[in-house]
């Protein structure tokens, strides 16, 4: 039983360490940190003397509390320590370093690790994030404690569970748990775009490739296309794919407009191919002309079928699609021909042809035509989601208020991370 | 066609060593500049060679961290050194570059006193205008003002040509070292480096080069911006001391500020080159005014882990409002309280800059030698033998500049 009770990591760090006769064996420079059930624990202490890095693993630890550290061993029997081992140390790979606090969906950097005694083992319970974490490792917790006290007023502790935590470095994935993985799963996709882009190339990918699919797909659509390409290019071919998969086809083509031509085409190549086909159609568009901004994913009917009918195949139909406003009614050659709302559809006459329903006159734009002029049709008009057609008038895709949005206001994540 | 395509991805990195290195000739450097000009004429210019190499070598080092790590250099010495050397670290940088601030809100005011315009109506509309452009402002909106802001320097270059000077003479005291061994010439020597090479510019740097996000691959492209960017500084001092070399140092006129050197330059120059003298110091005091205390609260916050980002409410970001503000409203109140102690701010920004410079300098090539942040892109053998020469004549040349600031010979 080494541990009884809490302790703060920077409590023991640079403490001496004592043999049993209570001679110094060396001051405590790191602990070596596996997994444990339920969370991770100290597997050994590494000692420094005279420049010599020791290894005394937990079941030679004594004593080991915020006052005294003390070991069974004597100096002559410590095992020598190779700092390029592959190990987790708590002090070089934990402490300063950022993490993910799942739970306020929030990039923090540690500050102190908070250890816990349970069954004779050493276990990590949780990080400190705020300032007590800092004045403490500044050797000035109980100090400005006082001088806040006499004040009347209190430091708060700012501990983040070991539960909640996510990490932003690949070494450190062997001791989380899958808690905070889900939890991330469940944040928004904008703000888990925007914890990506706080955060260095390196960590934001470690962080991009824990997600599941289809957070990863939503995620994707939210970063800026620099991040994306980014995201993308630090994945395997096959999982880029069936990341691509997840999203909409326009958004999956402005991810890959970005890449180099090469690894875009490879894969082009790995996605289903009825998807591929769609997303290539799109790819053909500049990319700040309505034909890059659109989606040909739609629903269009003939104009002969009955309004029952059309109720009866959009929901059908529409399960796969994001957002629907508007059902477009098209001739045999595919031929933008009318508009009807979903709310006109379900109002009407069950009866009714959609012919009868539809609204004519519809405003329409070319492929080619400039993205802001196409906001400005959107806004003028106040409609949902404005159609593309080609010189024959054959409907290609829609470009909706969302699409347009984007451009005239970027989200956060999409804008850069700072403003310096 | 390469050829070509080198260049676009030049153009696309190009950036943040530019703004940098002219960011960098703020209020205080142009005084340096200006004094040096005006008191020993081309005598000084040589200096100019030796610190634009080593300014060279000790941006380049920031810059390649940046692009390698995508962090910042706060955001390493903080993960690699522990807490304690990043809190003093920050401590240091923030009344060094409160210091910085102020010097730049005073060169505003003094250059708005020529033009004619009030420094009680000046200085509060300038900080001001700073809060909404920042606060409002998008990212690339702003960078937009930066790289236009540093087209104005371009005014200096003018002023230097309006001066004519004896180009010959110019040329030969640029590359000719000459030593004097009178104190106040050596000052002002190390003064040249110390106003050139400051602490904030190695923070600056990495971090948006982080921040554009630029890739391994694109490092070369990286590498000239930075070198471009530290040419440019020079070149722009290098117009700064030769104007004020040509015009005051015949005649024997001494100037104490950058200002009083645009109010001198009247008489012999002509109007024109004197306003735009002054013109080219409101707009590096307004740009340094800009970038030195947004800069200094990002760091603090990175470091320390404290919710950052101009976009962000009080209460979201409370140490980042509170630092950000406080640089902008005091240095502003500075200035324009009348008795306030300015002389003595502009001194102990000096000396703290001094002091902290070698430690800055010794984490850079600490942390670009580890194979464990910088994989390949270590420094070389060679490239460290030149890198730590150069460190140390900088230390030694900083640390003489504070003793030569704290105990004036003259």
């Amino acid at each position: 039983m080494a541990l009884f009770g809490e302790l703060f990591l920077s409590d023991v760090i640079r403490k001496p360490v004592f043999d049993p006769k209570g001679d110094i064996i060396g001051r405590v420079k790191d602990v070596i940190v596996v997994k444990g059930d339920p969370l991770p624990e100290i597997s050994a202490v590494i000692v420094q003397r005279k420049g010599h890095l020791y290894l005394i693993r937990w079941l030679s630890i004594n004593i080991f509390n915020k006052r005294i550290i003390s070991s069974f061993l004597y100096a002559d029997a410590l095992e020598d320590y190779d700092r390029l081992k592959e190990d987790l140390l708590a002090v070089r790979d934990i402490l300063d370093k950022q993490i993910v606090d799942a739970n306020g969906a929030k990039v923090v950097r540690v500050n102190d690790i908070k250890l816990e005694g349970y069954n004779g083992t050493a276990m990590l319970v949780a990080v400190d994030v705020g300032m007590r974490g800092i004045l403490r490792r500044l050797g000035v917790e109980n100090r400005s404690e006082d001088i806040l006290r006499f004040f009347n007023s209190e430091l708060s502790y700012n501990l983040i569970s070991w539960n909640y935590m996510q990490p932003l470095r690949p070494e450190l994935k062997a001791i989380t748990l899958t808690v905070p993985r889900q939890m991330l799963s469940e944040l928004h996709p904008a703000d888990l775009a925007e914890l990506i882009s706080q955060v260095s190339r390196e960590e934001g990918t470690t962080l991009f490739k824990d997600l599941d699919l289809e957070t990863a797909a939503e995620a994707l659509s939210e970063l800026k296309p620099e991040k994306q390409a980014e995201m993308i290019n630090s994945i395997d071919t096959e999982k880029a794919a069936d990341i691509l998969e997840e999203m909409q086809p326009d958004e999956a083509a402005d991810v890959l407009s970005d890449l180099p031509t090469e690894k875009a085409k490879e894969i082009l190549e790995a996605i289903d191919k009825e998807e591929a086909e769609d997303i290539q159609e799109l790819l053909g568009h500049e990319e700040d002309t309505a034909g890059g901004l659109m989606t040909n994913i739609f629903i269009a009917y003939p104009p002969d079928i009955t309004v029952a009918e059309a109720i009866q195949r959009f929901k059908k139909d529409a399960e796969d699609i994001e957002a629907v406003y508007y059902i477009y009614i098209i001739d045999e050659l595919e031929r933008l021909i009318g508009v009807t709302s979903l709310r006109d559809l379900l109002l009407a006459d069950q009866n009714l042809k959609l012919s009868d329903i539809m609204i004519a006159k519809i405003k329409s734009v070319s492929p080619e035509t400039d993205d802001m002029v196409v906001a400005e049709i959107i806004s003028k008009y106040n409609i949902v989601a404005l159609p593309v057609v080609d010189s024959d008038n054959i409907l290609l895709g829609i470009v909706s208020v969302d699409d347009v949005i984007d451009i005239i206001l970027p989200p956060a994540a999409k804008r850069g991370r700072r403003k310096v | 066609m390469n050829r070509w395509k080198t260049f676009l991805v030049f153009l696309a990195v190009m950036g943040p060593g530019i703004i940098t290195a002219n960011i960098d000739n703020d209020a205080s450097g142009i005084t340096t500049y200006s004094v040096a000009g005006a008191r020993f004429g081309y005598d000084l210019l040589w200096t100019l060679i030796p610190t634009t190499i080593a300014l060279v070598v000790i941006q380049e080092m920031c810059g390649r961290m940046g692009v390698v790590t995508g962090k910042g250099l706060a955001d390493l010495i903080r993960e690699n050194y522990g807490i304690k050397a990043a809190f003093f670290m920050m401590v240091g940088l923030f009344i060094a570059n409160f210091g910085n601030t102020v010097a730049d809100f005073a060169g505003w005011a003094a250059s708005m006193e020529i033009l004619g315009i009030n420094k009680y109506i000046a200085v509060p509309i300038g900080a001001l205008a700073i809060w909404i452009l920042v606060v409002k402002g998008s990212y690339r909106f702003v960078e937009k003002v930066l790289l236009f802001a540093c087209l104005i320097y371009v005014g200096y270059i003018i002023s230097g040509i309006m001066a004519k000077p004896d180009w010959a003479v110019v040329f030969t005291s640029t590359v000719t070292p000459n030593m004097r061994w009178d104190p106040e010439y050596i000052y002002l020597s190390i003064g040249i480096i110390g106003t050139t090479i400051t602490p904030w510019m190695q923070f600056y740097l990495q971090s948006s080069i982080a921040e554009k996000g630029i890739k391994k691959e694109d490092y070369k492209a990286s590498r000239m911006d930075v070198i471009i960017g530290c040419s440019i500084t020079d070149i722009i001092s290098f117009f700064i001391i030769v104007t004020c070399a040509t015009v005051l140092f015949p005649n024997g006129i001494m100037v104490n500020e950058a200002s009083e050197a645009a109010l001198a330059l009247r008489p012999f120059a002509g109007d024109y080159a004197s306003l735009i003298f002054a013109l080219s110091l409101a707009n590096a005091s307004i740009l340094g005014a800009i970038i030195v205390p947004l800069a200094t609260a990002y760091y603090i916050c990175e470091a320390m882990g404290w919710e950052a980002g101009v976009n962000k409410s009080f209460g979201e970001a409370p140490q980042f409002m509170v630092i950000y503000t406080i640089m902008i409203v005091a240095g502003a109140l500075v200035v324009l309280i009348p008795g306030a102690p300015l002389v003595l701010l502009m001194v102990l920004s000096a000396v703290i800059n001094g002091l902290i410079l070698p430690f800055v300098l010794v984490y850079v090539i600490r942390l670009i030698n580890k194979p464990r942040i910088m994989g390949e892109f270590v420094n070389s053998r060679g490239y460290n033998i030149v890198s730590w020469s150069t460190v140390a004549a900088v230390a030694l040349l900083t640390v003489l500049f504070v003793f030569a600031t704290l105990f004036p010979v003259a």
